[in-house]
């Protein structure tokens, strides 16, 4: 499959923070790619730098071939924007909504009543097309949202956050036009969002980005499978460096690594006796494994721990998946 | 073309807002009927709408009243008795355009049948269509009143000839009485006993007119209001960043002037609108509310070209204040203040004339000055469009240094 689109070494500056660090990466033609992230992680000023709507700082990409640096005018023409926020004209009608932004792509007559009727179908509002805007309810806004990126028929559509603010049903609605517009017309699509169980659901691949920097990209099933079978976070008293070779080396880990709090450096044997007292180990630690297997993992675990005589504090297993992905390769939750 | 489709969607979106739509058409004729209203009332309160003509009368004889009483049986011109001393501060101050100089001597010159002048003395910036009609009714009424004493005087020189001639010529005196009496009359054309000399006063300054109501407000208030939609372009530009329909369009094929372009035609086309209905009520509307109907001028081409260039500036003016302003609470705040400071200063509600006296060349800093200035000088004074090409060209600076500043300012993203 050719590609849609290449990213090479994106930056974005706003005066010294540096939003976007270098991203990079390729969408395939036909290819639903995710872009995985918290807010304000730059996935928003990514989408703005490749639409047009931002100057990247350094670095460039290529939509259809043509370069967004010195052809963006031919790129724009590809590209459709579902922006994240509703926006349409509250006091026009869906179908007034929809004429303008089909004109402004060049659309006119016939073509123009042909596509927006065609986009109302693909979102389900034909019945409701002559009304304005500000009577429809939140998700219909949503639909309509994404009606407006696609009247104009683009290659490349850009969908930002669009469940955001949505009812469980609408959310869904939403989830079947991505589908079938990929499927059914080949559209290629970059699905932006924070909610891991989207991108897991629509996407064929996903970058997870924060803080500006791509800190992961693969397929799906690849990216889930950083973590093997499942995360195990296991709290007890105290942890020193065997205790983690030891955990390491059960049947089912990975690995074990200590995450809260780091692992004290010993101590120097003249050290003070007050710092003496202070344990050479981490206590109150929380230890992440790795594992294979979960629960396979989780009963060696305990075993371990009850022929140590060591006290379990706490126990948190994290179900492959996106979101421990995430927490995995950053520290941090999705929504934090 | 796009720049249209986006004015167009505009114009939609404007024309289904109540609020905007009162703002733009219903309060500045509210505006206008209270202040024409107001105007005329404190001008005399009956809607006189004869010309006034004042008159310095020195002379003690019946003739000067005779002569005065004629010019208001002529009707279209009101006498307005003054001191000389007034008047000629009124004319030195630019506070009159004219007024009428009656010599003392003018009955008993008229009575001994000698010549003796009327003195007009008319601003060079006057409205002079009208200047000239004063000047045919006074000398078409100082005629009349000449013709009397012309008959006489010939008269009498016919029975002078009639009693000193023999009879044997008595038949050529009867020749010649009629001769005479042609000759009185052609003497009374060429060389009339009453002139009317029309003269310049000494010091010219700028002009004052005595307009109507109508001439004073409806202009004044078309431009405070056709200034005030310069904030609707800068709410909906709020409005399209706002709700994030701005970055649909930044990332749609339209070039950024057009995108700026499309969201200044609306306020040209509406501001256009808008100065059409205003001077529509004054023309048409006015009079059937008994007040003066309000008059173009003597060049329309003018005022519409100073109408299109006063709505190109406010739409720049919207860009500017869109570009200065962050939130909607400094869209309000920064237009109230501005746009009605402007309007004040530059004489949308006194009218040019008065308040340069006081102002001086402080108004001259903003745009609403030159508008004002230019329809003052094309509705009140009869101005030709040559004439208001200074004020015309000051809007299109005012317009391309909003433009340039705003786009400057502004942030697309």
């Amino acid at each position: 499959m050719p590609a849609i689109l290449e990213v090479e070494n994106l930056v974005k500056k706003f005066g010294d923070f540096e939003a976007v660090k270098g991203v990079s990466f390729t969408v395939e033609e036909g290819e639903v790619f995710g872009l995985l992230g918290p807010n304000g992680a730059g996935k928003t000023t990514t989408i703005s730098m490749l639409t047009g709507i931002l100057p990247p700082s350094a670095g460039t990409a290529r939509i259809g071939g043509y370069d967004i640096r010195t052809e963006m005018d031919r790129a724009k023409t590809l590209n459709g924007l579902v922006p994240q926020d509703l926006a349409l004209y509250p006091t026009l009608s869906a179908r007034a909504n929809l004429e303008f932004f089909g004109r402004i792509y060049g659309l006119h007559g016939r073509d123009l009543k042909e596509r927006v009727a065609d986009v109302l179908r693909i979102v389900s509002l034909t019945e409701r097309a002559d009304q304005t805007i500000e009577t429809f309810s939140g998700g219909m806004k949503r639909r309509v949202n994404i009606a407006a990126g696609l009247v104009h028929q683009p290659r490349l559509l850009f969908l930002d956050e669009p469940t955001v603010g949505v009812d469980p049903q609408s959310r869904n609605y939403i989830f079947e036009s991505v589908l079938r517009l990929n499927r059914d017309r080949g559209m290629s699509i970059i699905y932006t969002s924070h909610y891991m169980e989207e991108v897991e659901l629509l996407c064929n691949r996903a970058a997870i980005i924060d803080q500006g920097q791509i800190v992961a990209l693969d397929t799906i099933k690849n990216l889930i499978g950083l973590l093997g079978g499942g995360v195990i976070h296991v709290g007890i008293e105290r942890a020193d460096p065997a205790m983690l070779e030891a955990l390491s080396a059960l049947p089912a880990v990975k690995e074990a690594d200590v995450i809260t709090p780091p692992i004290a450096a010993p101590l120097a044997p003249d050290a003070e006796p007050e710092q003496q007292e202070r344990s050479p180990v981490a206590s109150g630690a929380v230890i992440k494994v790795i594992t294979e297997h979960s629960q396979q993992a989780l009963v060696n675990i305990i075993g371990y721990l009850n022929a140590k005589d060591l006290t379990l504090t706490s126990l948190e297993i994290l179900e492959p998946n996106l979101e421990s992905v995430f927490l995995h390769l950053t520290g941090k939750k999705l929504r934090d | 073309m796009n720049a249209w489709h986006i004015a167009v969607k505009d114009l939609h979106i404007l024309f289904r807002d109540r609020g905007i739509v009162i703002q733009l058409l219903v309060l500045p004729l509210i505006f206008i009927l209270v202040f024409s209203g107001a105007i005329q009332a404190g001008a005399g309160g009956q809607s006189d709408t004869r010309l006034p003509l004042t008159v310095v009368n020195e002379d003690t004889g019946s003739k000067a009243q005779t002569l005065l009483a004629g010019i208001e049986e002529a009707g279209g011109i009101r006498v307005v008795p003054q001191e000389r001393a007034v008047v000629e501060g009124q004319l030195d101050n630019s506070e009159l355009p004219r007024a009428l100089f009656i010599p003392s001597n003018f009955s008993a010159d008229l009575d001994a049948g000698r010549q003796t002048n009327l003195r007009l003395v008319s601003r060079p910036d006057a409205n002079a269509p009208r200047t000239e009609a004063m000047r045919l009714v006074i000398e078409g009424v100082a005629r009349d009143m000449a013709l009397e004493p012309q008959i006489l005087l010939s008269l009498q020189q016919m029975g002078e000839m009639m009693a000193n001639v023999p009879d044997a010529f008595a038949i050529l005196a009867v020749e010649k009485g009629p001769a005479q009496a042609r000759s009185q009359f052609e003497s009374s054309r060429t060389r009339p006993l009453v002139e009317l000399v029309t003269t310049v006063p000494q010091r010219v300054s700028t002009v004052e007119e005595q307009a109507t109501a109508a001439q004073l407000a409806v202009p004044g208030f078309t431009v405070l209001f056709v200034f005030l939609t310069a904030q609707a372009t800068a709410r909906s530009i709020y409005d399209e960043k706002k709700v994030g329909s701005f970055r649909r369009l930044l990332a749609s094929p339209i070039p950024k002037a057009q995108l700026l372009a499309g969201k200044m035609l609306p306020n040209v086309i509406a501001s256009l609108i808008q100065v059409a209905v205003i001077f529509s009520f004054g023309i048409f509307a006015l009079p059937l509310l008994g007040q003066p109907a309000l008059s173009l001028g003597n060049a329309p081409l003018g005022v519409a070209l100073v109408a299109l260039l006063m709505a190109l500036c406010s739409s720049g003016l919207g860009i500017l204040i869109a570009a200065l302003a962050r939130t909607e609470n400094q869209i309000g705040g920064l237009s109230a203040v501005l746009l009605w400071a402007m309007g004040l200063i530059g004489g949308s509600f006194i009218p040019v004339f008065f308040l340069e006296r006081f102002l001086g060349p402080v108004m001259r800093v903003v745009p609403h000055y030159w508008a004002n200035s230019a329809f003052t000088n094309l509705l009140v004074r009869g101005a030709g469009l040559s004439e208001v090409l200074p004020q015309m060209l000051a809007l299109l600076v005012f317009t391309a240094g909003f433009f340039a500043i705003g786009l400057w300012r502004f942030e697309f993203d």
